[in-house]
């Protein structure tokens, strides 16, 4: 078989496999006919799934170590020295752990027998010593006792007190634990540390798995099995060689969700280790998730690395203020800007157990009715709380800030972010000077490949809430959305947009919550400036597109005005639902065939039934009719009204909304050819928003068909630099070049444009016009036709080559392409201006003057041009013409 | 750890270099990544895992922590460390059943419960990972990228979501490609 063939193969195969066993053979006999061989492949192949369906469902490794030959070496009652084994318990890093009796003291003991294979490193075997020596030093409660550090003829092992009780693990995934449970455990194994500690010892893997509870509520702590002896140097800068090679010899150390940073990089590691791992543990109590987790375990260690965990207050309603504080603290990611020593963090905790039970007997003695919110927590459930219901603003407000990184994080909890990951990679200065930022489509991470929707549209909202700032020059959506799907490095995208800093992201709904991760990147070096993960029902998802737009400010610390700091926070309905109509409105009528923008149009329209205030929506249709006014070659009549209707109405419910005047503006220039009205919204939505594109481009469209180029020029350049990549901007900005005259700018400006989309239609339109100028009409004829061919369906580009035609001498051919418009005018609609144009072009003035004339009573927009395009200069002194531009209020 | 900074900014150079299409650098890159997840791959197979499911993306996680210096990458690069490690993976298993294959034929070590590492068992049946590494061979040459999305979720562990990621396609073909892939090699190997 080759790769074609399989290819056949896999295709009839994956279209079978979906349908019924029983549809397959009629499937196979209209697919396969005569060919055999391709039949009984597929057959076959069926048949293979059929019976592989656990055939490799799990990954290799997990069967490979099932099958490992060395679980529970020894059996019940073998003599272990002077110890009966009783049953295997469990497996550590370095063996098993056997259940066993001591039959000299009559007890019963652990005993952990050092893996034979294991055994054989030398390196393994000082490791296993080390833990024993470690461990057995330390005479504390909380740490479990070891007894004896035995030899036998085939292993080493050590013995133990043997604990009966849970696992932290197992308590915590049990019945869920209060916050005066939780402290306590908390203090104790705090206490353990606090001994070890003063050994010099470090546990290295703090982690549920490695604390019991026995009943009693008694906690101990296992395994110090990682736990190396530091020395008292090693707390500065010159750890011992030895030291190094120790930790070189070994292994990852610890469980991810544990870890510290500077253990998961593999630094150094001191006892502020531990402390970052309590901090982790303790969170986990209150939380119920290790507070790096993520869905994966990469995903682990970027959260370990970037992020910074939920507050608890998030699972807690009202888990206190200090408990936070003393977490955080532990759980720094600058291990010098963590407790410094677990005695520090003891004290802390212990301090706050004497709080919370001052409190209680205060509540107590009382009896007052109802109890505080502080005090449910030292005895309810702390985890029985929905995170939705919480407020965090009102908590987080109360605290200190301590490190410039703290106060961002106020900050940004003001505005109410539940989840924020925070990284102070770098730092802009303020200033005034005007930023530059492009953000970039954020990525549908999920598997429903319908939710592009939401990933397209939560970028057009950042994007709209940052571009109305004026000291960001904010890319559009035409130039950003570019890059969607693009893996090109980042680098090279900001090359190409001409930025500074990019924002990425990407979003994914997992239940019923969205995950979007954000990051704000400095394209210079390919640096995270700022990253942050939101975890949001979908109820937030309006909400979160501000608190990301805020925090992208705030992170290029950009200084805003007051009206800025509103315009940021604005959205435009509180209603989830409809935005998310909004949304597919918004990607639909972007597709801009005729069929999709009417779908468009019927998701706008449920949008404004759920919020009817929904201004935005009203934009939206008003947008979709005119583009099919404009382009969708019907008649205007039916269309321009709606659009009208739906602008006012926007501006109706929201006049500070800079995208009703704009929409308004373009409808009342096409459609009304009021030129000074068009202005005067365009002006007043410059006013709200600089840095929106359309209204840049259509208020310079206004001013090149008027005649003043000069400024047409100017808008369009704004236009550009907001929206490089965007090739309608550059078309549009070539032909106003060429109604202003200059011609051998527009081409240049042209072919600028082809090198950017060799296949939008348009500047290969306005192209052919501008070659017929300069008499180059073969070449005027080619752009018309290429033209053509991208766009089929438009008259407009069978007009311009029928001109091109027309003025190259070809009057034959220019005649069949006009016939060919006439009679396809029997069938739909075409635009009288284009069947003016072939007759121009032939210079049969009264008849083009009649098509015209036909175009002004139907109103075609596409009249607008008549002043300023050269292609109607013949028919300039004509007095029906001059007639029409003053019909038109063009003179 | 256990490489300097310096030597891991190297790899990560290297990597860099790799995912910017320079296949040269693929050759320096994977001993370095097989050896890494060589030793990591021997210890956890014998970690504790009473209760626990393994995860070879864990190990796989391990190993680019120790080799990537994390200042400097991107996801882009753990994405193009992933397809590596796949591979580096998918070797390491197969040379691991192989060993253990010799070890049995040359009779060592009978005692062994279940000497029979080579034979992963799969469900019901077992499953001879040096024949399916033929088979899988056989495959790349008739869709590589088919062979790809095995190596990725069946030696390396992966999602279909992750996968999907990896190789940047959509997670419709990363299911559709493996429910066909899995088809043809079961029938390969039961052939």
């Amino acid at each position: 078989m080759n790769s074609e063939r399989w290819q056949k193969v896999k295709g009839v195969f994956d279209a079978a496999v979906e349908l019924a066993p029983i549809e397959r053979k009629e499937f196979l006999d209209e697919l396969c006919g005569t060919d055999d061989e391709l039949r009984s492949d597929v057959e076959s192949l069926l048949a293979a799934n059929e019976d592989a369906d656990s055939f490799m469902e799990s990954p290799v490794i997990g069967e490979v170590a099932d099958v490992m030959p060395q679980r529970g070496n020894l059996e019940a009652g073998t003599m272990f020295g002077h110890y009966e084994i009783i049953r295997l318990i469990g497996e550590g890093g370095m063996g098993e752990v056997y259940l066993a009796k001591d039959n000299k003291l009559d007890r019963q003991v652990a005993v952990k027998v050092l893996n034979a294979e294991y055994s054989r490193h030398e390196s393994n075997l000082q490791r296993f010593l080390q833990e024993a020596k470690a461990a057995s030093g330390l005479n504390h409660p909380n740490i479990l006792v070891i007894h004896e550090i035995g030899e036998s003829e085939t292993s080493k092992y050590i013995v133990s007190e043997f604990i009966e009780g849970e696992t932290l693990r197992e308590v915590i995934e049990g019945s869920p634990l209060n916050l005066s449970e939780a402290l306590d455990i908390s203090i104790q194994t705090a206490n353990a540390l606090v001994a070890a500690h003063a050994a010099k010892i470090v546990h290295r893997d703090i982690k549920p798995e490695n604390i019991i509870i026995r009943p009693d509520g008694f906690v101990k702590i296992l395994d110090f099995g990682l736990a190396k002896l530091v020395e008292r140097k090693a707390f500065g800068s010159d750890a011992s060689v030895s030291d190094q090679n120790r930790t070189a010899k070994g292994i990852i150390l610890g469980t991810v969700n544990y870890m510290s940073p500077e253990q998961a990089k593999g630094e150094k590691i001191d006892e502020r280790t531990d402390i970052f791992s309590f901090g982790a543990v303790v969170y986990e109590m209150i939380a119920g998730k290790a507070p790096f987790k993520g869905d994966s375990m990469s995903q682990s260690f970027a959260n370990l690395i970037n992020a910074e965990p939920l507050p608890l207050s998030r699972f807690s309603e009202s888990v206190p203020e200090e408990l936070q504080r003393i977490v955080t603290k532990a759980l720094r990611k600058n291990k010098d800007e963590r407790y410094q020593t677990m005695k520090d963090l003891l004290e802390d905790l212990k301090k706050l157990r004497e709080n919370l039970k001052f409190d209680e007997r205060l509540e107590k003695s009382h009896s007052s009715k109802g109890k505080t919110a502080f005090l449910q927590t030292t005895t309810g459930d702390v985890r029985d709380v929905t995170a939705e219901t919480l407020d965090f603003t009102g908590q987080i407000k109360q605290r200190k800030p301590i490190t410039v990184a703290v106060i961002a994080v106020l900050l940004i909890g003001a505005i109410g972010v539940g989840y924020y990951f925070w990284s102070v990679r770098k730092q802009f200065s303020t200033s005034n000077v005007k930023r530059s930022l492009a953000v970039l489509p954020f990525v549908n991470a999920g598997q429903d490949a319908n939710a592009d929707y939401l990933s397209d549209g939560i970028t057009e909202s950042i994007i709209n809430n940052l571009s109305q700032l004026s000291q960001l020059r904010v890319m559009s959506r035409n130039s950003a959305f570019r890059f969607k799907n693009d893996q090109t490095d980042t680098r090279s995208i900001a090359a190409q947009l001409g930025v500074e800093t990019l924002v990425t992201g990407d979003i994914k709904q997992i239940g019923d919550k969205f995950v979007i991760n954000v990051r704000l990147i400095d394209a210079s070096d390919d640096s995270q400036i700022w990253g942050s993960q939101y975890v949001k029902t979908s109820a937030d998802i309006i909400a979160v597109q501000n608190e990301i737009a805020q925090a992208v400010v705030q992170n290029l610390r950009v200084r805003l005005t007051t009206s800025e700091q509103q315009k940021l926070g604005k959205s435009y309905t509180a209603n989830v639902e409809a935005y998310q109509l909004y949304l597919r409105g918004r990607f639909h009528v972007f597709k801009l065939t005729p069929p999709e923008v009417s779908k468009g149009i019927s998701y706008f329209q449920q949008a404004i039934e759920i919020d009817p205030n929904y201004a935005l929506a009203y934009t939206g249709i008003s947008d979709a009719y005119r583009s099919m006014a404009v382009a969708g070659e019907m008649t205007p009549a039916e269309y321009i009204p709606k659009s009208k209707a739906a602008a006012l109405k926007a501006i109706e419910i929201d006049e500070a909304l800079s995208e009703g005047h704009t929409s308004l503006g373009m409808t009342l220039f096409w459609g009304e050819w009021d030129w000074t009205g068009a202005e005067n919204q365009y002006k007043r939505a410059l006013e709200l928003n600089p840095n929106e594109v359309n209204a840049h481009i259509f208020y310079a469209h206004l001013l090149s068909n008027l005649g003043r180029h000069a400024e047409a020029l100017n808008e369009a350049r704004i236009a550009r630099e907001l929206d490089p990549l965007f090739p309608f901007v550059g078309a549009l900005e070539g032909q106003f070049l060429l109604h202003a005259g200059q011609t051998d700018a527009a081409i240049a400006r042209f072919q600028k444009t082809f090198e950017l989309a060799p296949n939008f239609w348009m500047p290969h339109l306005f192209a052919s016009s501008a070659y017929v100028e300069k008499g180059m009409y073969p070449e005027a004829i080619a752009e018309a036709r290429k033209a053509k061919e991208l766009s089929p369906a438009q008259t407009v580009a069978a007009a311009t080559e029928g001109y091109a035609l027309a003025r190259s001498g070809n009057r034959i051919e220019a005649q069949a392409v006009l016939d060919g418009l006439m009679a396809l005018s029997t069938e739909r609609f075409v635009p009288p201006i284009h069947i003016a144009l072939i007759l121009a072009g032939l210079d049969e003035r009264d008849k083009a003057l009649d098509w015209l004339e036909k175009g002004f009573e139907q109103h075609d927009p596409k009249m607008a041009f008549l002043k300023v395009d050269p292609k109607w200069n013949n028919l300039r002194n004509e007095e029906r013409f001059a007639a029409l531009i003053r019909r038109m209020n063009l003179n | 750890m256990g490489l300097s900074q310096r030597k891991s900014r190297q790899i990560t150079e290297t990597l860099r270099a790799w995912s910017d299409g320079k296949q040269e650098a693929l050759e320096t890159l994977f001993p370095l990544v097989y050896d890494e997840l060589h030793r990591q791959a021997a210890r956890f197979l014998r970690r504790e895992r009473i209760g626990h499911t393994l995860q070879t993306t864990a190990l796989i996680n391990e190993a680019y922590l120790k080799l990537i210096d994390q200042q400097n990458v991107n996801w882009q690069n753990r994405a193009h460390f992933f397809g590596i490690a796949a591979q580096a993976m998918r070797r390491i298993l197969v040379d691991y059943a192989k060993s253990r294959h010799r070890e049995k034929r040359g009779g060592a070590n009978e005692n062994l419960p279940l000497e029979a590492v080579s034979l992963a068992v799969s469900g019901a049946r077992g499953i001879d990972l040096e024949a399916l590494d033929e088979a899988l061979t056989r495959l790349a040459l008739l869709d590589n990228r088919q062979a790809r999305i095995v190596e990725l979720r069946y030696f390396s562990g992966l999602s279909i979501e992750e996968t999907a990621e990896v190789l940047h396609i959509s997670t419709a073909t990363v299911k559709s490609d493996w429910r066909s892939a899995k088809a043809w090699l079961y029938r390969e190997i039961t052939k």
